[in-house]
């Protein structure tokens, strides 16, 4: 009977004395859990990223078509002295995401650029400064799903160092 | 009405919320420095390529520099530990609830917001109103019931409505799409690479996703071993996408404990109950 009827989470019939709300506090809760789910409903239905914590969990909600190219997104970089090289994510702290997240602005302003390699610097004060970044946007060409090893680069972004 | 309020409130022995609350908080401690150590690198970004997301515009919140990024850091990793030991836990609750959220909008208003730990926060909101509750005690009540609650609640709200987002942005073509294909050729491990070359089976594995997804809220329905079933199935389900892919969804995974009676995980006990027993045989031998 006991394994039956008694439920994990509550309402086991044992002795153990309950501690129990008041009218108040009972309510006060209820409205507040009602509420919160409220919001999170919106965030849902028309919320963006943006509302977050109550935007839509929207990873991996896009439907894809399997040989769409994919988009690789990379900032490459010369330094001062000359050398070429591709930023990881951990040299500026600024995300390969991120980067994609704010394409739209760096199109708009390239100059926004000089923020990473200010991040670059503090990062790395012993390397040569960085003098140029390119945001490029690589598309990996795919057939059958899989990367055919082809691609098309196109610069999206470019900064100059003064 | 009345009804849905008591189901709100449903008591839980004060071990359990004091177990959980000490998962919850090293959790936290553990994710500043191992599982998402990249936030703190957004302390050497020059405040330009800062987005603050409608909530950080919303509160008169600064502009993330250096000196902010390390004072959060260290205050929020010590408030954490503080929390995990159960002492002071309206005050250290609510300023790790504060911090953590802060810590949040630093790593997210840089162009890219994840999704994985919406029911972390929940949990984190509503663990300081539980109120005093020690290890091992078991008196039920109905604050403590509250907040995991809520915790549960959130945690299925990520499946049923994530469901509803593949709906909203991907269409009805996403069940019959390519997502899965993409995923698995991109970043799956060996143990899936063969899927890709069966017809149509990744198909079939994204409708039994929706399904799965959608089908998460019966866990409030059941009793007994079905409902251990059932979220034996939900972690069962991260760790097939963490085998398949390599994602895990840490905090969620953390945050679903609110459904597991952890006052019967009692490790301070084993130890001692382990280091008595060696001590009344050491003698003997």
């Amino acid at each position: 009977m006991h394994a039956q009827t008694a439920t994990p989470a509550d309402t086991d019939t044992g002795s153990p004395p309950v501690q129990r709300l008041g009218n108040r506090g009972r309510w006060v809760r209820v409205v507040v859990a009602l509420l919160g789910a409220a919001l999170l409903l919106a965030g849902t239905l028309v919320g963006q990223d943006d509302d977050f914590p109550f935007g839509p969990f929207r990873m991996y909600a896009t439907s894809d078509e399997l040989n769409a190219p994919v988009h690789d997104t990379r900032l490459h970089a010369i330094d001062a002295s000359g050398h070429h090289l591709v930023l990881a994510d951990a040299q500026t702290g600024f995300r390969r995401a991120e980067v994609e997240g704010q394409l739209p602005r760096f199109r708009r302003h390239p100059g926004l650029l000089g923020a990473l390699a200010t991040a670059y610097h503090r990062r790395q004060p012993d390397a040569p400064r960085l003098v140029r970044i390119d945001v490029v946007d690589r598309l990996l060409q795919l057939r059958d799903g899989r990367p055919t090893g082809r691609y098309t680069d196109h610069v999206e972004a470019t900064w100059r160092a003064r | 009405m009345r009804a849905l309020a008591r189901w709100f409130t449903s008591p839980v022995p004060l071990g359990r919320v004091a177990a959980f609350r000490t998962l919850v908080y090293l959790f936290v401690a553990a994710d500043l420095v191992f599982f998402t150590p990249w936030v703190r690198l957004h302390a050497d970004l020059p405040g330009s390529l800062y987005q603050p997301l409608l909530i950080g515009r919303l509160l008169p919140l600064p502009t993330p520099g250096y000196l902010l990024v390390t004072v959060v850091f260290w205050v929020l990793l010590a408030a954490a530990l503080a929390a995990a030991t159960g002492r002071a836990p309206r005050l250290l609750g609510w300023l790790v609830f504060a911090l953590y959220l802060e810590w949040m909008l630093i790593a997210m208003s840089y162009g890219k917001v994840d999704h994985d730990r919406f029911d972390l926060l929940v949990a984190l909101a509503v663990l300081p109103t539980a109120g005093a509750a020690r290890h091992g005690v078991p008196t039920r009540s109905e604050r403590a019931g509250w907040a995991l609650r809520c915790t549960q609640l959130a945690a299925v709200a990520t499946y049923f409505l994530s469901s509803w987002a593949k709906l909203r942005f991907g269409g009805p073509e996403w069940l019959t799409g390519a997502t899965m294909t993409r995923a698995v050729l991109r970043r799956g491990t060996e143990l899936v690479e063969w899927s890709t070359h069966v017809p149509h089976l990744l198909v079939v594995v994204q409708f039994l996703i929706v399904a799965f997804e959608l089908s998460t809220p019966i866990v409030f329905l059941l009793r007994g071993r079905w409902y251990y079933l059932q979220v034996a199935l939900m972690y069962a389900f991260h760790a097939l996408v963490f085998a398949a892919v390599t994602i895990s969804f840490v905090p969620h995974l953390v945050a679903m404990a609110s459904f597991l009676p952890l006052e019967r995980v009692r490790p301070a006990c084993w130890v001692a109950r382990l280091l008595t027993r060696r001590r009344t045989t050491v003698p003997a031998g």
